[in-house]
């Protein structure tokens, strides 16, 4: 074992992939509790394909990838938010229709895109062994701006996730935190595709706070469980990709599968336990 | 002399023709103790949002301790404002201690620059008052519906709100309780000079705390203060020919033209 981890960490590859990755660990941990909290999953994965779009976009414009996707991804979420508002329409199936159109759109222009240029099973289910210095600029630039936006707004997200109307009578800007969120959930999803692709990032930005969410009590306890949660789930998943050459983002989504299964298991056996030793 | 707590001019609301809330006035002075009653969508909650600055009217004029509410100010007002909404089915998923619940009625809870600055005494004080102080580390979910009730009662309190604002607070409690609520919020009043409103639908259960009650159906039919009657034909007017007053007790404020501070509405 000692051994194993020992080439694992001398392999250049890896060792360079575990910065990005624990980056993003870091990262989708914190806003999954919000996405947890606001129940954003279903945009969580509306938003994760439509970025297919802006990815289809900036090949076939020649732009580029990463700024253009998360651009494309931002206004999307954006438009999620407005949308339902304004014509009535409900979040779900506003989510539906432009996760669909999104989707549709991302397909046609990739395909109609020179082939050379296009890595369509990176895409999808990510690859963050590939990833290049510029890239990793750019994720340590949206990985900042989304921990201190959220430093700054954690508590009153949470405070209107709790009680909107509660919240907006206190004074809180409830409608412009919300396209906030909205806006942060699109920054993290790009964040995200690098290592879990476009199919697998919803996995990533809902499991972390999916499995503190049996053991937390406060917003502090989830986030700090959420990310140790992230981040084992993500070096387990690292280790299994090395180990047996799976892909790595989803390894990592299999791990925090594992995680949260074990997890349930061991609360809801504590749980009886407790209820068990109480009767007597 | 101090302004009043709120000051309400001519506040309307709705089409002309099916008004929600019209020429509403109203003025509150520091540790009055006002309580709204009214049929089913009489727009006793609706008033309630117009003065905590959820619900914009369409005409008329708010002002809450002395300045008008505007969008600039609305923030710097409302923390002086404690606010319960009406109670709807309110499962609670957030995993959270019930002192968690109650610090998110701290004025600077959302500040980020004065988290630090956030002290657990105003927060037990609060706990305390609704006797849930041994509560204070459970798990919100885990409380019945009236234990949550009093969480949110001390969550609007914990700020030492100049104003409260209470949509019908003793649902889920029980008589006991509601009356130990009423009690409450009369100390508070009389003691730091907070103002309440609070909309409740048996006149009875609060009479002998307010010091005034108004009678709303769409428009105030009448305000009457403490010891003063209420005509049988306002309680008409509002509820319909149908009703009758039976007088349960002597302490209400009145509601039978000839049996003084003593009634209870029937349909």
């Amino acid at each position: 074992m000692i051994e194993f981890l020992h080439q694992f960490l001398a392999s250049p590859v890896m060792r360079e992939s575990l910065e990005p990755a624990l980056l993003i660990a870091l990262v989708t941990a914190s806003v999954s509790v919000m996405i947890m909290a606001h129940r954003l999953s279903f945009l969580t994965v509306g938003v994760s394909h439509a970025s297919l779009a802006g990815m289809g976009l900036a090949l076939t414009l020649s732009l580029p990838l990463l700024p253009t996707a998360t651009a494309f991804a931002v206004l999307i979420a954006l438009l999620l938010a407005f949308i339902p508002q304004r014509q009535g329409i409900s979040e779900d199936a506003g989510t539906g229709i432009l996760f669909a159109g999104s989707m549709a759109l991302g397909i046609i222009l990739i395909s109609s895109a020179p082939s050379s240029r296009v890595d369509l099973f990176g895409l999808l289910f990510g690859n963050i062994l590939t990833i290049a210095p510029e890239d990793m600029r750019w994720l340590w630039l949206i990985a900042g701006v989304i921990l201190a936006v959220l430093g700054i707004a954690a508590r009153s997200w949470w405070s209107i996730a709790f009680d909107s109307v509660t919240a907006a009578a206190s004074g809180l800007p409830v409608a412009g935190l919300r396209l906030l969120l909205y806006g942060i959930v699109g920054l993290t999803v790009i964040l995200c595709v690098k290592l879990a692709g476009i199919v697998l990032t919803a996995g990533l930005m809902i499991l972390p706070a999916a499995c503190a969410w049996f053991w937390g009590r406060s917003l502090f306890d989830l986030w700090l469980i959420a990310v140790l949660f992230s981040l084992a789930g993500t070096i387990a998943g690292l280790l299994w990709s090395y180990a047996y050459d799976w892909p790595s983002g989803a390894s990592v989504v299999m791990a925090l599968c594992g995680l949260f299964i074990l997890s349930w298991i061991i609360h809801g056996r504590l749980a009886w336990l407790k209820q068990h030793v109480l009767k007597q | 002399m101090n302004a009043p707590v709120v000051q309400l001019s001519n506040i309307c609301l709705g089409p002309v023709g099916k008004p929600i809330l019209e020429h509403i006035n109203l003025s509150l002075d520091a540790g009055h103790f006002l309580g709204i009653v009214g049929p089913n969508g009489a727009g006793k909650s609706t008033l309630l949002n117009i003065i905590a600055g959820l619900t914009a009217p369409h005409s008329g004029h708010i002002d809450l301790f002395g300045q008008c509410l505007r969008r600039f100010n609305r923030r710097a007002l409302l923390k002086q404002v404690g606010f319960l909404h009406q109670l709807h089915e309110h499962q609670p998923r957030l995993p959270m201690r019930v002192r968690d619940v109650v610090a998110m009625g701290m004025p600077s809870f959302a500040n980020p620059l004065r988290w630090r600055t956030l002290s657990v005494q105003p927060i037990m004080d609060a706990l305390a008052l609704v006797d849930l102080q041994h509560l204070a580390d459970t798990d919100f979910r885990q409380l019945s519906g009236g234990q949550r009730q009093r969480a949110r009662i001390a969550r609007a309190l914990v700020g030492r709100p100049q104003l409260l604002l209470l949509d019908e607070p003793s649902a889920a409690l029980d008589s006991a309780r509601q009356d130990k609520l009423f009690r409450l919020l009369r100390r508070l009043c009389d003691d730091n000079g907070m103002s309440v409103i609070m909309v409740e639908h048996d006149i009875a259960a609060i009479s002998s705390h307010v010091d005034s009650v108004a009678c709303l159906n769409r428009r105030i039919h009448h305000h009457a203060m403490h010891g003063e009657q209420i005509p049988e034909s306002i309680w008409q007017a509002m509820y319909g020919e149908h009703i009758r007053i039976v007088a349960h007790d002597t302490s209400c404020i009145g509601c039978v033209p000839d049996i003084s501070h003593a009634g209870h509405t029937h349909d």
